[in-house]
This record gives C-alpha cells, structure tokens and sequence, in this order.
C-alpha cells in the first residue's frame, strides 16, 4: 500500500471524561489533497497532534509514510512539514534566522532558506524580526518552515489563519500546485468548508470526536440538496397548491417568502404549468443547490441529533 | 545532530533578552560587594555621602582581599543559583511562552538532543558570565586599593567561582524538568526560590552537605559555616540529582503529552 500516506485505525483520544477523538479510520493517498473539516472544538486539532507524535492516542494508531507514530520515531518527520494551530516563531529572531533554524534542524541546506523566503513573498520581511509580523505575515513565515524541506506530507491546521484574501488565494494555488506538480499530499484541517471546497479531492468531516462524513469533493456536491426555488405573488396558496397536485410538502421561507421545492430540475417546467393555470404570477423558478456550508451545518445538527446519549 | 541542535540554541540564546540581563546581574555582584567593601573601609566618607548611616556597623567585616573574595563567593553562590536557574527557566520555558515547543517535536532530531543542547548552552553562557565576573571582581578590587592581594588567594578563589558555578549548574535539569511540567518560565522560578529558601533551612540544620540546595549556599558560606571543599556525600547527592532530573525532563519530554 504505498501509496497511502496517513493511515489512522481506530485513533482515539480520551482526556479524563472528555472524549476528544472517538475511533477515527481515515486513509490519505498520495497526491491527494483531503480537507478535515469541523466545528471548533471538534477534535481537528488533537487529531492532528496525533498524526504528530505531539500527543499519544489513548487507542489506535497512526502510520505515516508507511511508519507506525510512537515515542522516539524521527526519521519520518523529514518528509513530513507540518502548521500546527497557531503560527509561532521565535519573536527576537528575524524571519531568515527562524528559517535558518528550522533549516538546520531538517537538514537542509541554507539555500533553502531564500527560496522559500522568495516562494512565500516574505523577501520584503526576511530581515524582521518574527515578532515585529503582522498575524498574515506570521503565518505566511510558519507555511515556509512546514515547506523549508519539500516534504512529502504536508500537514496544515487552519493554514489560511490572519491571511487576507489575496494571502488566500495565493496560499491556495501555493497548495493546488504542490499537490499538483510535485505531487505532495497535503491535509488541511479548517472550520470553513467555502476554503476547503474549493481546495481538497478529499473530504471528511469530524463532529464531536467522530468522522461523520469522507468522500472525495465531487460526492459532496452530489450530496447536497437540490430545490427548485420558487417566487410567487401567493407563496400560501401556491404551496397548498403544490402539497395537493404534486406531493410536494413546502411553506414560504419566512425571510424571503420564497418556495424552495425538493423537486428534480426536469420537474421545473410542470410546476410553472401548475401555478400559471392556476392564475398565480410566477417571479422566479431556478434551481438551487444547497451551498457547503448550509450542508456541514445541516450534517452536524444531524449528527448532534442522532448522537447516542 | 546534537552539533546542529547545539548551534541553533545558541543562535536563539544570542538573540535572546536573557543574555543582557544575566550579564547585568551577574556584573552588579562586584560592583556591589565592592561598594560593601568601601564603606567597611571609608566609614566616614561613607556616612557623608548618607550610605551609612551614623550608628550603623558591620560587625567583623574586614575591607581586604580575602573578605572581598569570600563576598563574591557568597554572592555567587545565592546569586549565582537563581541566575542560572533564571537561565534554564527562560532557555527551556520560552519555547512554552513562544508556543514554539510544537515546532521542534515532530523533527528528524531525538527529543533529548534539545535537552542536552539547552543544558549545554546554560552552562557555556554560565561559564562566561563567571568568567567575567572573575575579571571584573579583580578590577573592582584592584580600584579599591584592597590590602592583602596575594594570588595565592586570588587564584584558587577564581576556581572557586567556578566550582561554585559547576555546583548550581547540576541543579539546573530540576528547573529544566519543572519549567516543562509547568509550561513556561513562573513554576521553574518559584521552584529555585522556594528550594534555595529550604536549603537554607537545611543547612543551617548541619544536613546541609547531603542536599542538592543547600550545597552551593555551604560551599560559598551562605548557610551556616562555610564548607572548604566538597565531600564525596556532597558529589554523590549533586550527581544523582543531575542524573534524575536530566532523565526525567528527556522522558518527559519523550513522552508527555503537549497541547500547546
């Protein structure tokens, strides 16, 4: 199984009664890009200082690059670069010196050094101190040290931190380049599905301790539901209309008075027919589909419901 | 690899505020002592410039060489401990207060090197900080004029420094394991304080010798009568707490869980 480069089995973590990490399977395959997704407070964070060594499972194990994670295990680490949470760095050190270090301790050559200053746009920064960085900068300075070494495995917790929407947008084609050039495999924790949508081939979504969701991106949008939106000058007697000719059991949306119908998009010309016969001013009728995050919402509240107590 | 991880703890100590304030502590101990030595030796002097005041005495201190000595070795040897430890606590809880810890335990590098490395540069920084203290306090004596200068004194005295200096080291893996226990600079700190306040204690009790804090105070003759050389009890206990400690911290940082 080469090609797989993080496994975890049964990966749990238990603090005292709480119970961070429940029994977690997850597999990343080479060149992928797999988005983990959740809530704050989910177990994104303790399951990365797993993958890590920085936190011991209580149960299960995780291989990395085909290399079991336990106590003492270090050869690994040099294909692996890795962001964990906040971005830190040493605060009197400038942004060379702290590369420098990270450089050494990887065993790169100092050339290393500038370019990655050069490949993360922090030439202009390179001679300030790391304390003196505004939280984009910063974070900008812990992506070049995961990336210092040209790992193999890039693991990144809530990379797109304190970056402002051009850092976004660069760091993300940073990241579909490395993926996609030099094939690095890259996982990526966030809280915002629109940044990890755009980005992963992978998804999984983690709630309360537990994977409640892994597919790759394309299944997630199959996912998702599809209505057809309806505008219509009397949205109550349109939907007495619809639940009585065709089944469909709908009530105005309270903000806009739109009616949002679980119905196919084929299914869009018979449904205008209805309510024009009837007398009724159609304004509106398009599909829409159920953004990501109305569906990581609504997944979550799912799985808060079905939790057994 | 422990030469690589020994090069960038020094780079991070180079650049690091603890390196100007230890030097500044370290270089008040003779100007200090050396004003103590000048008042003993200008009282009226002293007293008109209102740094002694009219009925105030130091009972049997004697302005010469050897007193002089003797208050730097106690200087030292007080001063010395919390300045080493105030080294280790920052060397070690820094990378707690920096959330810097994270960075450096998922690395191609065994966890104990950063141990080992830290302990080193404390004691390379520790070294010259005495050296230096070694100079100057023969230039402040020199300025004073101090009678009794003999280098039969003075030489063995510089040693001694040292020795002192090597004493308080072996006690730094203890505030480097609590300054990880604790996650930062204020549990190491308050550990030094509250183990030099009970060495006191137990030195003044005669059980000094056969504990680690109080064998510093004793040897420089801080707590109770000063202890001329160091026993092999003294060694054996100064040994086995270096040993213990240091292999605590490497374990406890092998194997602890770090949330930081």
């Amino acid at each position: 199984m080469g090609d797989i480069v993080i496994a975890a089995r049964n990966l749990s973590k238990r603090y005292g009664p709480v119970q961070a990490v429940d029994k977690i399977d997850l597999t990343v395959r080479r060149g992928e890009i797999y988005g983990f997704l959740g809530r704050n407070g989910a177990g994104k964070t303790t399951t990365i200082r797993m993958f890590l060594g920085l936190i011991r499972p209580t149960e299960g194990e995780v291989v990395l690059l085909g290399e079991t994670i336990r106590p003492g295990v270090r050869k690994v680490f040099s294909r692996v670069g890795y962001l964990v949470e906040t971005a830190t760095a040493y605060p009197n050190l400038t942004v060379r010196e702290n590369l420098a270090i990270q450089c050494r301790l990887m065993g790169q050559p100092q050339t290393a050094v500038d370019a990655i200053i050069a490949q993360l746009g922090l030439a202009e920064y390179a001679n300030r101190r790391a304390g003196h960085l505004s939280l984009g900068n910063k974070q900008r300075l812990a992506l070049a040290r995961a990336m210092i070494a040209q790992p193999e495995l890039l693991i990144l917790d809530e990379p797109a931190n304190g970056l402002d929407p051009g850092g976004i947008v660069e760091v993300r084609a940073l990241l579909r380049g490395l993926a996609d050039e030099q094939g690095v495999t890259i996982f990526l924790s966030s809280h915002i599905l629109g940044e990890i949508g755009q980005l992963a081939d992978r998804i999984g979504i983690i709630h309360n301790g537990r994977i409640i969701e892994d597919m790759p991106v394309a299944q997630l949008h199959a996912r998702t539901r599809r209505t057809l939106l309806v505008g219509v000058a009397e949205p109550e007697r349109a939907a007495d209309l619809l639940a009585a000719r065709l089944g469909f059991a709908v009530v105005p949306h309270a903000a806009d008075g739109l009616l949002r119908i679980p119905a196919r998009p084929e299914q869009a010309p018979e449904i205008a027919r209805l309510l024009v016969d009837a007398g009724l001013n159609l304004t509106r009728l398009c599909p829409e589909e159920e953004s990501l995050e109305a569906y990581f919402m609504r997944i979550t509240e799912e799985a808060s419901c079905s939790k057994p107590s | 690899m422990f030469k690589t991880v020994l090069i960038t703890e020094m780079s991070k100590l180079r650049r690091s505020p603890i390196t100007w304030i230890s030097w500044l502590g370290v270089s008040l101990m003779p100007l200090v002592s050396g004003l103590f030595m000048w008042v003993v030796k200008e009282p009226d002097r002293a007293t008109q410039l209102g740094l002694l005041g009219q009925k105030a005495q130091f009972a049997g201190a004697v302005a010469d060489w050897p007193g002089y000595i003797a208050m730097l070795l106690q200087a030292l040897g007080i001063g010395g401990t919390i300045l080493i430890a105030v080294i280790t606590a920052y060397l070690f809880g820094r990378e707690y207060a920096d959330g810097t810890i994270k960075n450096l335990l998922a690395l191609p590098v065994a966890r104990h090197h950063f141990v080992t490395a830290k302990l080193v540069t404390a004691l390379f920084w520790f070294g010259l900080l005495i050296g230096w203290l070694a100079v100057e306090g023969f230039v402040v004596g020199w300025l004073l004029a101090l009678p009794g200068f003999d280098l039969r004194v003075i030489l063995p005295a510089a040693g001694e420094l040292f020795l002192i200096g090597l004493v308080a080291w072996l006690l730094t893996p203890a505030v480097a394991w609590v300054a990880l226990w604790g996650r930062g600079y204020l549990a190491p700190l308050g550990f030094t304080i509250f183990m030099l306040m009970l060495g006191m204690v137990v030195g003044a009790t005669g059980w000094g010798k056969w504990f680690p804090w109080s064998i510093a105070p004793l040897f420089a003759g801080v707590a109770g009568p000063r202890v001329e050389t160091l026993t092999p009890g003294s060694l054996i206990v100064l040994g086995a707490t270096f040993i213990v400690c240091a292999v605590g911290t490497m374990l406890h940082l092998r194997y602890a869980d770090n949330m930081q």
